[in-house]
């Protein structure tokens, strides 16, 4: 069967007019497709292309500073000059490190991590090259930007503690937050990379204050991040975390630091009406700034090896023998109890004899005929030997707690210690031993268990200083004002221990009388010098002559502690001085905490008659 | 036959050319132009330049071609259908991989994709197949495995390269071809029957593991966002933000941005529907018809068998480019990698596509030249 030409044209008219029909009910089929996606559900994907599009980015804010009384900056945020590098723009990574590495010198590990991160990263995020450069080197590459293709200046804010670790104790330092504290803080803050929380110290302990709030800014992206540009709108300004003012005054301690030099130790001076500390130092300090900006392992191995301990803040959690000064206490609760009256006398030979063993006073030749005030005065240990087997160290632990002693403060600062004031229910518990006179005589006179912080033993000078108030320490100024608990002691026996001590201080043959005194004229003051052992003598070295604290290694010579306060009649502020095997308490310790004294009265304004220019440094 | 149609003279001949379909072809490619232009963020260089050049040198070549005798194209059908078939075999054995798919035969001095240049010989070959063929064997076994011959060696070859869409466009001609051909509808249905047995046979052993993800993605896109199926999920959002009339030109988000990936080739409607909307894209679809419906009206005026399959044949090719595209881009068809003709960006296709139209204009333009039937295999 053939067909015709004609009826084959038409057969081929008809399926090519179908073809067209399924071809036209596709397309129509499409249309309606494009209507239902682009007029139907156009609200819909308006949302979705607005998702894809905007990013909300964090914005740090600025930590608050840390300011001294008079806002002088402890911590504060300094510029921070950083280069990096964006791979995408560079056709020659090695060649361009070396250009740069002529103007900013790039170790081998450095330049080792730089490559790393470039090919960790998409190629438009920037890699770090360097931060923290010197601003010769900075402008330098900012002068050759134009050789150095790829590579953007940048300028941020970093922590930047001043005053060269006077405060490094006080202030603490930066870090990046800890897996645990990530677990803990749900702060958006702390998952950016860029974010630094506080460690240790006022940082740490005040950081949510410090930290602020974060902001946010919208920004496009595409999609592969890359911001295009950013938006006004829907934008949350980060919100600058609060400054934080301390109650010390930085030139006083940087001062005191100054007069430790290489010592080690700590100080405290205490305002003796409120309790606001003018100072708290450790010696030595380290520098804060090192932990900011990554201690590199020579760094680190030298603070943790130096035996004088850096890091250790000494004046809050260092736990001492305070010696002598601990002679107070204990001459309250005898007056208290009616052990002694003041004027009754014992005989000191140099040293008592308990049962098979010698207990000796400082002093070898012995100070003869002592009364209470003198026994202080000249800080005789026989004395002390006889009351307190009269008396009995339960009876002493009250009056030690009342000066502020064995306790810690609601000072907002990590890392302070107790302490010890030993009583034999202590001894039981922590030594699993009954308690001897034996320990009753080397705690008389502040040895054996009796441990104390410099600050505790600052308190306790304050308070002995105030009469009235149980002052208590604090370091940050904050809108309420710390309610006073009354002292709870007798003012006739506490004005007798003023009286002992001030003839310590201010009359021939105190222990740390000088004439001149505080260098203030018209100034007096009060004081107790401590001499704490850190070694037994033996009976042996006794006979053939006890070593002198020169001849001995640094780490067994005696810790050198002086507590005071002044003026004399209107008490103003009260120090303690600690040096760590810096010998006698009457040399190094007392010699520090007069001239600290005098220079807080100097600094407060209480300068007697003379104009405080013209008062020098003696 | 009147003899000066014959005859011509070049410039006779040029007048004669139906000049409405190179009108319609110039302005999707000008909308091509424009709409690179603004997917790569009004830029001129990162392709809108090179996309105008290759139009007008496109549509010079189309020219050429159209002014060749269709006495030439009809000699030239089975040795360009072979040379092709060559090519295809060379890529399989030395071609070159470009997105782990090797379609790309590197001759040295060019590097060309013999796939594109088998959408226009197997449809020249089987035109001539069926002029040649008495046309009461056309559903005779010589007529159906004849036919079958010459369209799924080359499918079968491309889809090893493999290329879904290439391969899903050259089989849709053929079929259509065969169809246009006169071929019974008992043929027709006992085919159709067999296919429903062979797809899932072949979608479990004839594909690549990618071309079935691909093909299950776009069966369930919620499946991988971010992964095959993100080309769709982004490209409907970007039409979708479009809305009745689009963001307007340069100001598209989606594409802009990159979040639709390769919007300058495959997924270019997705800016166009994002930028000029509803209205846009029809506008955009509806050229697109005219340019089909008149290239089968073209058909419609001419009486032989090759002249008349030849256009119908290349007028499919082209309208299958542009309803696979626009229904992959709209998620109604899997990403097969099939790109909008005339406005993606991409020289081959472009060539392909122009020269296809070129033959289109030669066969109209020739219609009244008497062709040979069933003359020698060369000649």
């Amino acid at each position: 069967m053939i067909k015709k030409s004609d009826d084959i044209a038409n057969m081929i008219s008809r399926r090519s007019a179908l073809i067209g029909i399924a071809g036209l009910s596709t397309f129509s089929i499409l249309a309606a497709r494009l209507y239902y996606l682009q007029v139907t559900r156009a609200e819909d994907y308006k949302v979705l292309s607005d998702k894809n599009r905007f990013n909300f980015n964090t914005v740090l804010p600025e930590r608050g500073q840390i300011l001294d009384r008079f806002g002088i900056a402890l911590a504060t945020n300094k510029q921070d000059f950083r280069l990096v590098l964006v791979p995408e723009r560079v056709n020659n990574i090695d060649l361009a490190l070396e250009r740069i590495n002529r103007i900013l010198p790039l170790s081998k590990p450095k330049q080792k991590r730089i490559k790393n991160d470039i090919r960790k990263q998409a190629k438009f995020i920037p890699v770090l090259i360097d931060e923290h450069i010197d601003w010769p080197i900075f402008s330098k590459l900012n002068i050759n930007l134009p050789t150095l293709p790829g590579a953007i200046p940048i300028e941020g804010k970093g922590r930047h503690y001043p005053h060269e670790g006077v405060f490094a104790h006080v202030l603490g330092y930066v870090g990046k937050p800890s897996p645990s504290a990530l677990q803990q803080d749900n702060d958006t803050l702390l998952r950016q990379p860029a974010f630094r929380m506080g460690k240790t110290g006022i940082e740490q302990s005040l950081d949510k204050n410090l930290r602020g709030r974060a902001g946010r800014k919208k920004v496009e992206v595409n999609a592969i991040g890359r911001t295009v540009r950013e938006w006004d709108d829907d934008k949350i300004p980060a919100i600058a975390g609060r400054d934080v003012w301390l109650t010390l005054d930085s030139e006083l301690q940087t001062y005191t630091a100054s007069l430790f030099g290489e010592e080690s130790g700590g100080a405290a001076v205490i305002d003796v009406a409120t309790g606001e500390l003018r100072t708290l130092l450790s010696m030595p300090t380290f520098d804060g700034n090192l932990f900011v900006l990554g201690l590199t392992n020579e760094q680190f191995k030298k603070l943790d090896t130096d035996p004088r301990r850096p890091q250790f803040n000494k004046v809050i959690g260092g736990g001492y023998p305070p010696a002598s000064t601990f002679k107070m206490p204990v001459m309250l609760a005898a007056l208290e109890h009616k052990i002694v009256t003041p004027k009754d006398q014992i005989f000191c030979s140099g040293k008592i004899h308990l049962g098979n063993r010698d207990f000796h006073c400082w002093k070898r030749k012995g100070h003869g005929l002592m009364n209470m005030h003198s026994a202080l005065q000249h800080s005789c240990d026989v004395y002390f030997y006889e009351i307190i087997q009269r008396l009995g160290m339960d009876k002493v632990k009250p009056f030690a707690e009342k000066l502020g002693l064995g306790q810690t403060y609601k000072l907002g600062l990590g890392g302070q210690a107790k302490g010890v004031i030993p009583d034999p229910q202590w001894k039981l518990d922590r030594i699993g031993n009954s308690w001897r006179t034996g320990d009753s005589l080397n705690a008389a006179i502040g040895q054996g268990f009796v441990l104390s912080t410099p600050l505790q033993l600052a308190v306790m000078a304050a308070r002995i200083a105030n009469g009235e108030n149980a002052v208590s320490p604090f370091i940050v100024v904050d809108d309420e004002t710390p309610t006073l608990e009354p002292l709870d002691i007798n003012p006739e026996h506490l004005l007798f221990v003023q009286e002992a001590m001030y003839a310590v201080c201010e009359v021939p043959g105190g222990t740390a009388y000088k004439p001149g005194g505080l260098g203030i004229p018209g100034v007096e003051m009060a004081g107790k010098t401590g001499t704490g052992q850190v070694r037994g003598i033996s009976a042996n070295e006794r006979l053939t002559g006890v070593l002198k604290n020169e001849d001995l290694p640094w780490k067994l010579r005696d810790h050198s502690i002086f507590v005071g306060y002044a003026p004399y009649d209107n008490p103003r502020f009260a120090a303690c001085v600690l040096v760590e095997h810096g010998g006698s308490g009457a040399k190094l310790a007392a010699d520090i905490c007069r001239k600290v004294l005098g220079r807080a009265l100097e600094r407060d304004g209480m300068t007697g008659t003379v104009e405080p220019n013209m008062v020098g440094d003696n | 036959m009147s003899n000066h149609t014959i005859n011509r003279s070049l410039l006779a001949k040029l007048a004669d050319i139906n000049w409405l379909l190179p009108v319609l072809i110039l302005l999707i490619g000008m909308i091509g132009v424009a709409t690179i232009y603004s997917a790569t963020d009004g830029s001129w260089n990162l392709g809108a330049k090179q996309h105008f050049v290759r139009l007008l040198v496109g549509m010079l070549l189309m020219v050429l071609i159209a002014i060749i005798d269709i006495r030439i194209w009809y000699a030239m059908a089975y040795p360009g259908f072979i040379v092709a078939l060559i090519l295809l075999l060379g890529v399989e054995f030395l071609g070159v991989s470009v997105n782990g798919a090797q379609r790309w035969l590197d001759l040295g001095f060019v590097r060309i994709q013999p796939s594109e240049l088998m959408k226009l010989a197997a449809v020249l070959a089987l035109a001539r197949f069926y002029h040649d063929l008495p046309y009461w064997r056309v559903s005779k076994p010589i007529g159906v495995f004849g036919a079958l011959i010459i369209v799924f060696i080359p499918v079968a070859l491309i889809l090893r390269q493999p290329d879904l869409g290439t391969s899903i466009m050259l089989a849709a001609t053929g079929i259509a071809l065969i169809f246009l051909a006169g071929i019974n509808w008992r043929v027709i249905l006992s085919s159709l029957i067999l296919a429903t047995i062979a797809i899932p046979l072949f979608f479990s052993y004839g594909l690549k593991e990618y071309q079935r993800a691909r093909i299950l993605t776009f069966l369930d896109p919620e499946r991988d966002p971010t992964g095959a199926s993100y080309h769709i999920i982004q490209s409907k959002i970007a039409l979708g933000s479009g809305g009745m009339s689009g963001k307007g030109f340069m100001e598209g988000t989606q594409a802009s941005l990159n979040y639709v990936p390769e919007n300058r080739t495959d997924f270019i409607f997705t800016v166009i529907g994002e930028e000029f909307g509803l209205i846009g894209g029809l506008s955009t679809m509806a050229l697109y018809v005219l340019i089909i419906g008149v290239c089968f009206w073209l058909a419609g005026e001419i009486k032989q068998m090759f002249s008349r399959l030849l256009i119908m044949g290349l007028a499919i090719t082209f309208a299958l480019y542009v309803l696979i595209n626009l229904a992959m881009v709209m998620g109604l068809a899997p990403v097969v990698g099939v790109p909008l003709p005339l406005i993606s960006y991409g020289g081959t296709v472009m060539m392909t596509v122009l020269a296809g139209f070129g033959i289109i204009l030669s066969a109209h333009l020739h219609r009244e030249t008497e062709l040979p039937r069933g003359s020698g295999l060369l000649l």
